[in-house]
């Protein structure tokens, strides 16, 4: 009973979280490739003007970014100028929360079937890498182990770009908190 | 591991051994189909096989109403189309498939066109794009290999555009896959070597990549064991019937299980060589094999130690301590490969094939990292990683 009355919280917290941590990762993409090298040979690969998307089906919560030449990404919060390129689309919030909250690589998921690729697979297997990078930077490191494939050996950022991001995961935390209860 | 989570799906009725050709008529008669047409390869008429599916059919009163055999090793939108007309013409209202990989994957695709209508095959490219199930569609596979028969994908090359069109449904799937002894019988030794080596990687990826699942892992092992039993001996005796089906069967569960959990580096490499130096699937899949484990062992250190059992069989394995077992089985891979080389000079490196250039390499660790598959290898790959892998498998 009680199970029942606290589900819409959860999920509304849920749905809350998920939202938060797109805008998360959509600023983060774009400061990444700002300073990044290695995102920047990964995404300078991309067509000048590409569009990239990250959605919960079938009408949830959404990130979209815009590779706007020399491997930058511009963030575009939830609206796309135009049709998408690429789109990552997640097969219910559940399964966004699950990789958000850093509980599923993003490549196991994959691996688990919890998302699908609408577009060209080579775009979503370098936006895959591109996303695993930046897991490994604004997660503290024993996070990050459990959220990308292999803990680069190489970072190098500026620590306050690192600190700000790690500002945003401490509210999206709080989150997992409320909602993992 | 509270968060493991896998899905399994594999449909396809599995005929299989002694005179399975003979089931085909009764298997048609049961999906309503009398109008049945065969596609298949030069290859596969020349060698005589058509010979026992065609009168297996006449014997049951079921006439074939057209063959085409000329379907490309590499098959194309055009030919699809070419097929799809003939299909159409001749009144036909199901297709069998004879033949590898591509004739399989040509099948499928006519099968999209003749069942969803139109002459433009480019349409329905990519996954889920079709919803509903198509018409009657039997595979017979004559190389012991790459699985098709088994999996849900397609892919033919676009010509006009230069580009290779995947093709992803569970409805691509035959209604029933025939595997007959008959049909391997007369495979040229390198055909048996490189496929057979494919067929033992699509197992060993599947059960060391990402996505391995129980029931996968249960299709791999018993893929792994038929190879490691059975290749030598067929290669000795190529008219070793028992031999032949133990490998077509393996090939079909290797099939299954790579379907359900994918492939990693191996295929990334092999996908982009293949493409870029025009070498067989099977060889760049026995090229890379061992040098790809051993890039990724201290991730799979526990799976690939596991696999020894199903290598090199229970006294080996427990001979070997525990902590020896994953490089126990690259050498059992590595012995098979040399075994290989010793009976068809089946090449274990990328210099022995004398197609592949040096200078080469670079641009097939580039092509490699956009491949589909690299993101289910356990380890991630850097350019730098990929042409590690590749200079060790040069020479
Ligand atoms: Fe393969």
């Amino acid at each position: 009973m009680i199970a029942k009355r606290l589900q819409p919280m959860a999920s509304h917290a849920r749905r809350s979280y998920v939202e938060l941590m797109f805008q998360v990762m959509g600023r983060a993409l774009q400061a990444i490739s700002e300073v990044d090298e290695t995102t920047r040979t990964e995404t300078r690969e991309l067509p000048e003007g590409f569009l990239f998307e990250m959605q919960v089906m079938p009408n949830g919560p959404k990130l979209i970014v815009e590779h706007t030449g020399d491997g930058r990404l511009h963030f575009h919060g939830d609206q796309a100028p135009r049709p998408v390129d690429l789109s990552i689309q997640f097969k219910h919030i559940a399964h966004a929360f699950l990789v958000l909250s850093f509980q599923e690589k993003t490549s196991v998921a994959f691996a688990n079937d919890r998302m699908l690729v609408d577009g060209d697979i080579s775009y979503a297997v370098r936006m895959t890498r591109v996303l695993n990078r930046l897991e490994s930077f604004i997660l503290p490191k024993l996070v990050a182990e459990r959220a990308v494939k292999e803990y680069p050996a190489n970072l190098k950022l500026p620590e306050k770009l690192i600190n700000a991001a790690r500002i945003y995961l401490k509210v999206a935390s709080n989150f997992v908190e409320t909602v993992r209860a | 591991m509270t968060n493991n989570y896998y899905e399994f799906f594999c449909p396809v009725k599995v005929i299989a051994g002694k005179s399975a050709l003979e089931h085909l008529p009764y298997e048609l008669t049961g999906l309503a189909a009398k109008r049945p047409m065969i596609v298949t390869d030069k290859g596969v008429r020349a060698a005589g096989l058509l010979d026992p599916v065609i009168s297996a059919c006449e014997e049951s009163g079921l006439e074939i109403v057209s063959v085409y055999d000329d379907v490309p090793p590499d098959s194309s939108t055009s030919v699809v189309r070419d097929i799809a007309g003939v299909y159409r013409q001749e009144k036909c209202d199901s297709i069998i498939a004879v033949g590898g990989g591509s004739a399989i994957d040509t099948g499928k695709a006519v099968n999209i066109l003749v069942s969803e209508g139109g002459d433009d095959i480019a349409r329905y490219s990519g996954a889920g794009i079709l919803k509903h199930p198509l018409k009657p569609f039997f595979v017979i596979p004559t190389t012991a290999g790459t699985g098709s028969e088994v999996t849900s994908v397609a892919v033919i090359t676009d010509e006009s555009k230069g580009v290779k069109l995947p093709f992803t449904s569970s409805f691509l799937l035959p209604n029933a896959a025939i595997i007959d002894p008959r049909m391997t019988l007369t495979l040229p030794p390198h055909i048996t070597a490189a496929t057979a080596m494919d067929a033992l990687t699509h197992a060993t990826e599947a059960f060391t990549c990402m996505a391995k699942n129980p029931l996968s892992d249960a299709y791999a092992t018993a893929a792994i064991r038929k190879v490691s039993q059975s290749l030598v001996a067929v290669m000795d005796n190529p008219k070793d019937t028992d031999g032949r089906l133990e490998l077509a069967q393996a090939s079909t569960m290797a099939g299954i299980a790579f379907s359900n959990s994918m492939v990693g580096l191996v295929h990334s490499l092999g996908h982009a060589t293949g493409a870029i130096c025009h070498l067989p699937h099977g060889l760049c899949m026995s090229l890379y094999l061992p040098y790809v484990l051993e890039f990724n062992l201290e991730t799979i250190r526990e799976p690939l130690g596991e696999l020894l059992l199903y290598l090199e069989g229970p006294e080996v394995y427990s001979a070997t301590p525990a902590a020896r077992r994953a490089e126990a089985s690259i050498s059992a891979i590595r012995k098979l490969r040399d075994a290989l080389y010793k009976r068809c000079e089946l090449p274990r490196t990328l210099k022995e094939t004398g197609k592949v250039l040096e200078s080469q390499l670079e641009s097939i660790a580039r092509l490699a990292l956009d491949d589909g598959s690299i993101m289910f290898n356990p380890r991630e790959v850097s350019l730098d990683d990929a042409m590690a892998v590749l200079r060790r498998a040069w020479a």
